[in-house]
């Protein structure tokens, strides 16, 4: 009996959003689909849930509550799980079951039991429910540093303005310079914004968020300090159930200090205690090995959560959709269609005056060898057997350990000389006063790789990353062969080359997906030309796209291992290019110059027509 | 490069028209490479290469240039040889609607060879004069651009004539033929004959035509256009009576869907893309929808209808022909004759309809918003009690190796909620799908489908599973989209410009071959047989809404949906 009943929901799909479609089909006695709605974002927390709760119960629940409300209700008698409790404004604000004004006064009410005690608040809610309630504190080592007050303070306050971060939680700063908690606050007021499409509450809110920040002061090699910091912690905890993230925004060679002092005297007794580190994670092979060895003396493997920001991005998240939710993309997914794949990678600015750090790296380690990497490894690999996150990331490494050591001959390097345009002077990478004169860093690269398995044999990947070029873009392109046979040849002129189908996936900025197609110009004369299949992020949907940060901080406490980065996959990714980087450190091999603000040296073009590729987004139709 | 004096057709790329010249001619002529290097130089440095009788070197073939080319097409553009264009109906509705209009178009975009005469011929008296006024109302310039718009118009009317006579007169056509030659002037004279008229007359017409006013010194085509008879027996008498006077190569049947701009383009999009073709077959394609509806009944003008009804005058022809295009194998080239034969095959391979795989229905009155609708049958043209169906539902199977057990389901009507031809193709489930759970119970919708509509609003899109940005795992369905209007400017050209001017051109793709015909017929008559032997009364339907219930029902048990009606049609 689908027809009347199809025919029956059918009907007004522009004002029937889409949650409360679910809500429907959980009405309905849909399964799985509909738990995600009661709880915030990440599938894998929803699939972990499902089999344990009946989706009747839920539909009675659903009933005489605003949603807001079962969202919080629901989370209580689950102590296993308990990020089920958390609810998404977002999600919540568009069933139209609840009225709109519920949610802020509960949202107030909330607020308002803040400024009590652990003690009075456990009162509040009752002797049982604060022991079963865990709690999550969030410590940022390296407090007053750029990221955390530019990524990791914003993403945090994203994350509970969209009540995303569970009921209980506890942000500290810690950091060197001594500061109050009013000064912390102040310092990171001014970063927050609110979601540009829904600013009701805003101030409240921002409110509401700095009165749980918090800061301490401490040296980072100080087992002492931590300690102290644990003393804090454990206060604001108030004798729930623990669990602890430390977000290390602090450069690579206190990681290892930090984390002793931190797991010696500020871990969870009864809770999980997580750390997120950042890039650069060692310069090669050697370094890295030492830094993950380093780390586990004091942590498992389980408690490292390694950030690669870029598997965060939207598009990048969405790679994994477009080609196992969709039939059309799948099939044509190998050597068989596939002629070659780019990754692109471009800044329209320098190091300026912020040489210092990038210097010791350079653009390969920097952007490489790391997120276009990972990308590709995303992109190459094999279905995974499911979404979970080992699932996805033994199929990475299997890629990763496919791929054939970068040699010398397929690598192009370049950097950024200075430049006058339009009487503006550009200065060139080594005027910058952080950069040792003469340094051979490159600020470009661009790379040919090739994945030596039954998928992929032969068919080129090239990366291309570099500062100071003519645009600012994140992309990744898909050219696939030439139409066998193609009968419609000599409409194409000389040039079969731009005839070929390209899908692009736009990661930034602009988030997009096009697809060019050879279509008839309309008209009376068979003349063809490439026209895209087109999904602009802009037009399409109206909700801003949350940060890369905000996703990788909520799956960090949510547990979702998914878009980190596991040691063995961060090993088989150095084992790629340490050769190569040390021998260009040995050769003291010096790159070709460019211009600020070009598109970047002719070296990448003579590597990629050795593979018989035109970058995509040098096209005059790109 | 300078706009063509030939047509725009070609202007963009004279080396491709070369090349169909030669290819044409079955010559590949030698000087093409250096011809090619000619437009490249033309491209790169932008002077343009006269030759020797002074027109752009790629407008018109000299011979001294292409040797091997006999009968190039170029060739009858010369000064020596012209065009006549007899419609044949002049004063009817469609030659006044779309074929004069269509004529002017082309002259309007210089597609039209210079020495040419356009001539009405009815039976009503009317002077040139008049024949120019009654045309004159209908012409219109292309909206994107009108410079010279009422010039061209002079122009062109100072080039149609009159002539009244008898449809079945060999004597006044006769008279038509000596007004032809002295319009023609001893030039090498082309003719063209567009049957505008009932089709109980084509036969006497072309009679006539072809023993009186045949040309004799070059080609005489005629142009004629559904209905081909109403069943196999009357079609195949039709097709032999044309050929007592006429060989197949003179006649055009005209499917003028196959003109439309979007169907012309589905050959480009599969076979010029690799990204689709790997796509094209049972594997990977679960059903492939027809879909044509008008918002408006038959409005007084039902007499001929009711003779035909809707599976003759929509389905049998313009979807049989979309779906055979469509489901086509690659054709070894795509002359007309290598295209012709693949869509034979896949017509004789079709299984022949079954009436359980059809519904029909017609519409009844039906009163929204304080205006009430006529019913099919207050239709004062319409027999009362007339059981011919409005809408039909169909649902045909190819059996071959490429759509073995793939529903080809096909859905036309009038008086429907919206105007809309279009093709759908849903896509299979995918297999395992990972992100099986993030669909919820109905994976149906969660499936891929191209659509391609043919009109209005010309596009394609793709719909496609994306995950909807934020921080869940929210999926929906989004489209990868053309749109016609925002991609391209320029206006669409009629579908009978098109055909027209590939008549003109001897070009015989978009024609309908008679085998073709034959086939077609024979998929559809046991079943239009068996519909009026058993006097099956159609499902009624109100006027404007979506069809019978029966069509839901057809497509149910294909496991199908009508793509056109699912929640998620954009």
């Amino acid at each position: 009996m689908p027809l009347p009943l199809s025919s029956a929901v059918s009907l007004p799909r522009k004002t029937l959003d889409s949650s409360l479609s679910l809500a429907l089909s959980l009405f309905a006695g849909g399964g799985e689909m509909a738990l995600s709605v009661a709880k915030c974002p990440s599938s894998s927390a929803a699939a972990r849930l499902a089999p344990d709760h009946s989706p009747l119960r839920w539909s009675t629940l659903l009933r005489p509550f605003p949603r807001t409300v079962l969202a919080r209700s629901v989370a209580v008698p689950s102590s296993k799980n308990w990020n089920l409790g958390v609810a998404c404004k977002q999600e919540v604000g568009t069933v139209a079951a609840s009225s709109p004004k519920e949610a802020p006064s509960k949202n107030v009410e909330i607020g308002g039991l803040l400024g009590l005690s652990s003690e009075e608040y456990r009162d509040v809610i009752g002797p049982n429910s604060s022991e079963r309630e865990p709690t999550v504190s969030i410590t940022v080592v390296g407090a007053s540093g750029d990221l955390a007050k530019k990524k990791i303070f914003p993403a945090l306050f994203a994350l509970y303005y969209e009540d995303c971060l569970p009921k209980h939680f506890t942000i500290f700063g810690y950091a060197r310079s001594k500061m109050t908690d009013a000064e912390l606050r102040t310092m990171v007021s001014k970063t927050l914004t609110c979601r540009i499409d829904k600013r009701e509450n805003c101030n409240e809110k921002m409110e509401q968020f700095l009165q749980r920040c918090f800061y301490h002061s401490g040296q980072y090699e100080s087992e002492e300090n931590f300690a102290d910091l644990d003393k804090e912690l454990k206060e604001h905890e108030g004798g729930r159930l623990s669990n602890r993230l430390f977000y290390l925004s602090i450069p690579p060679n206190i990681f290892i200090d930090v984390v002793k002092s931190a797991s010696k005297s500020a871990s969870s007794k009864n809770g999980w205690t997580r750390v997120i580190v950042e890039k650069p994670f060692g310069r090669d092979s050697e370094s890295s090995a030492a830094l993950t060895r380093g780390l586990k003396q004091y942590l498992d493997e389980d408690q490292i959560f390694r950030i690669d920001h870029y598997l965060g991005k939207e598009l990048v998240e969405n790679l994994s959709i477009l080609r196992f939710s969709n039939l059309v993309f799948e099939p044509l997914w190998s050597r068989q269609y596939i002629r070659n794949v780019q990754l692109i990678f471009s800044e329209d600015f320098g190091t300026e005056g912020r040489g210092g750090y990038f210097d010791n790296y350079g653009i390969i380690r920097d952007i490489m060898q790391n997120h276009l990497l990972q990308i590709l490894a995303l992109f190459a690999m094999e279905t995974p057997v499911s979404l979970d996150a080992e699932d996805i990331r033994n199929e990475k490494v299997k890629v990763l350990r496919s791929m054939k050591p970068l040699q010398l001959e397929n690598v192009a390097i370049g950097q950024y000389r200075s430049h006058t345009k339009g009487g503006v002077a550009y200065p060139g990478y080594t005027d910058d006063k952080t950069v040792p004169k003469g340094s051979l860093t490159p600020t470009f690269a661009a790379a040919a790789l090739f994945i030596d398995n039954a998928r992929w044999d032969g068919v080129p990947f090239l990366m291309k990353a570099g500062k100071a070029l003519e645009t600012r873009r994140t992309e990744i392109r898909v050219q696939f062969r030439h139409v066998p046979g193609n009968l419609y040849k000599r409409s194409f002129g000389t040039d079969l080359d731009r005839a070929t189908n390209e899908l692009v996936i736009r990661v930034q900025p602009d988030e997009a997906i096009y697809l060019k197609i050879n279509n008839k110009i309309p008209g009376l004369g068979m003349r063809l030309d490439r026209s895209n299949l087109n999904l602009l992020y802009a037009s399409r949907y109206s909700k801003e796209i949350p940060d890369a940060y905000e996703r990788l901080l909520l799956d960090a406490i949510e547990g979702e291992r998914r878009l980190f980065i596991r040691s063995d996959e961060l090993d088989a990714a150095w084992e790629l290019f340490t050769p190569l980087l040390k021998e260009l450190e040995e050769k003291k091999i010096a790159p070709e110059l460019y211009p600020y603000g070009s598109c970047g040296p002719a070296g990448a073009h003579y590597l990629a027509a050795n593979y018989n590729v035109r970058w995509g987004d040098t096209a005059s139709d790109a | 490069m300078a706009v063509c004096f030939r047509c725009h057709r070609t202007a963009p790329s004279s080396v491709d028209h070369y090349r169909t010249l030669a290819r044409k001619n079955k010559v590949w002529p030698a000087s093409v490479p250096s011809l090619l290097a000619g437009h490249e130089a033309i491209r790169k440095w932008g002077f343009q290469m006269k030759s020797s009788n002074g027109y752009p070197l790629n407008v018109v073939s000299s011979q001294k240039e292409e040797p091997y080319i006999v009968h190039s097409k170029a060739k009858e553009d010369q000064i020596d040889s012209t065009v006549s264009i007899t419609v044949v109906g002049a004063s009817g509705d469609l030659a006044k609607k779309k074929i004069f209009p269509a004529l002017f178009a082309l002259f309007y975009e210089d597609c039209l060879p210079k020495h040419f005469t356009v001539f009405g011929y009815a039976r009503t008296q009317l002077t040139d004069e008049e024949l120019r006024n009654m045309i004159g109302k209908t012409l219109t310039c292309r909206i994107d651009k009108r410079e010279n718009c009422g010039d061209k118009m002079e122009q062109f009317l100072q080039r149609c004539f009159y002539h009244s006579g008898q449809y079945s007169s060999e004597e006044n056509f006769l008279e038509l033929d000596r007004k032809l030659k002295d319009k023609e002037v001893g030039k090498s004279a082309n003719r063209l004959f567009y049957l505008s008229i009932p089709p109980n007359i084509f036969v006497d017409v072309v009679r006539c035509a072809s023993r009186t006013a045949s040309s004799t010194t070059g080609w005489t085509r005629v142009i004629v256009e559904k209905p081909f008879g109403r069943d196999s027996q009357s079609s195949g008498d039709l097709t032999r009576s044309l050929k007592q006077h006429l060989t197949e190569d003179q006649i055009f049947r005209i499917d003028h869907y196959l003109g439309k701009e979007l169907v012309e383009n589905l050959s480009v999009l599969r076979f010029s893309n690799l990204v689709f073709e790997p796509l094209w077959s049972r594997k990977f394609i679960r059903n492939v929808q027809l879909i044509f509806s008008e918002d408006f009944g038959t409005e007084g003008r039902g007499g001929y209808f009711d003779n035909y009804g809707i599976i003759r005058d929509i389905m049998q022809n313009h979807l049989v022909q979309i779906l055979a295009l469509f489901a086509m194998e690659t054709p070894v080239s795509l002359d007309a004759e290598d295209i012709r034969n693949e869509k034979v095959k896949v017509l004789r391979s079709m299984r022949t309809l079954q009436l359980d795989d059809v519904v029909v229905g017609q519409y009844k009155g039906h009163t929204r918003g304080g205006r009430s609708l006529p019913a099919y049958i207050d239709d004062p043209t319409v027999p009362k009690g007339s059981l011919t169906p409005t809408f039909a539902a169909a649902a045909l199977f190819i059996d071959n190796a490429r759509w073995d057990g793939v529903p080809f389901l096909m859905k036309a009507g009038k008086a429907l909620n919206t105007r809309r031809a279009e093709i759908r193709v849903q896509f299979r489930h995918v297999p395992g799908n990972l992100y099986k759970r993030n669909f919820g119970t109905d994976l149906d919708k969660a499936t891929n489908e191209l659509v391609i509509r043919v009109q209005p609003d010309e596009a394609i899109y793709l719909k496609i599973n994306n995950k909807i940005p934020g921080l869940s795992m929210r999926l929906d369905s989004s489209n990868l989209n053309l749109l016609y209007a925002s991609r391209y400017p320029r206006e669409i050209p009629d579908a009978y410009e098109r055909l027209l001017l590939d008549a003109i051109e001897g070009e015989r793709r978009l024609f309908i071959r008679s085998d073709e015909l034959d086939a077609a017929w024979e998929l559809f008559t046991p079943v239009l047989k068996e519909l009026e032997d058993k006097r099956i009364a159609p499902e009624l339907y109100p006027y404007g809404s979506r069809g019978p219930v029966g069509a839901h029902y057809l497509a149910a048990k294909y496991n199908v949906r009508w793509g056109d009606l699912s929640s998620q049609y954009s």
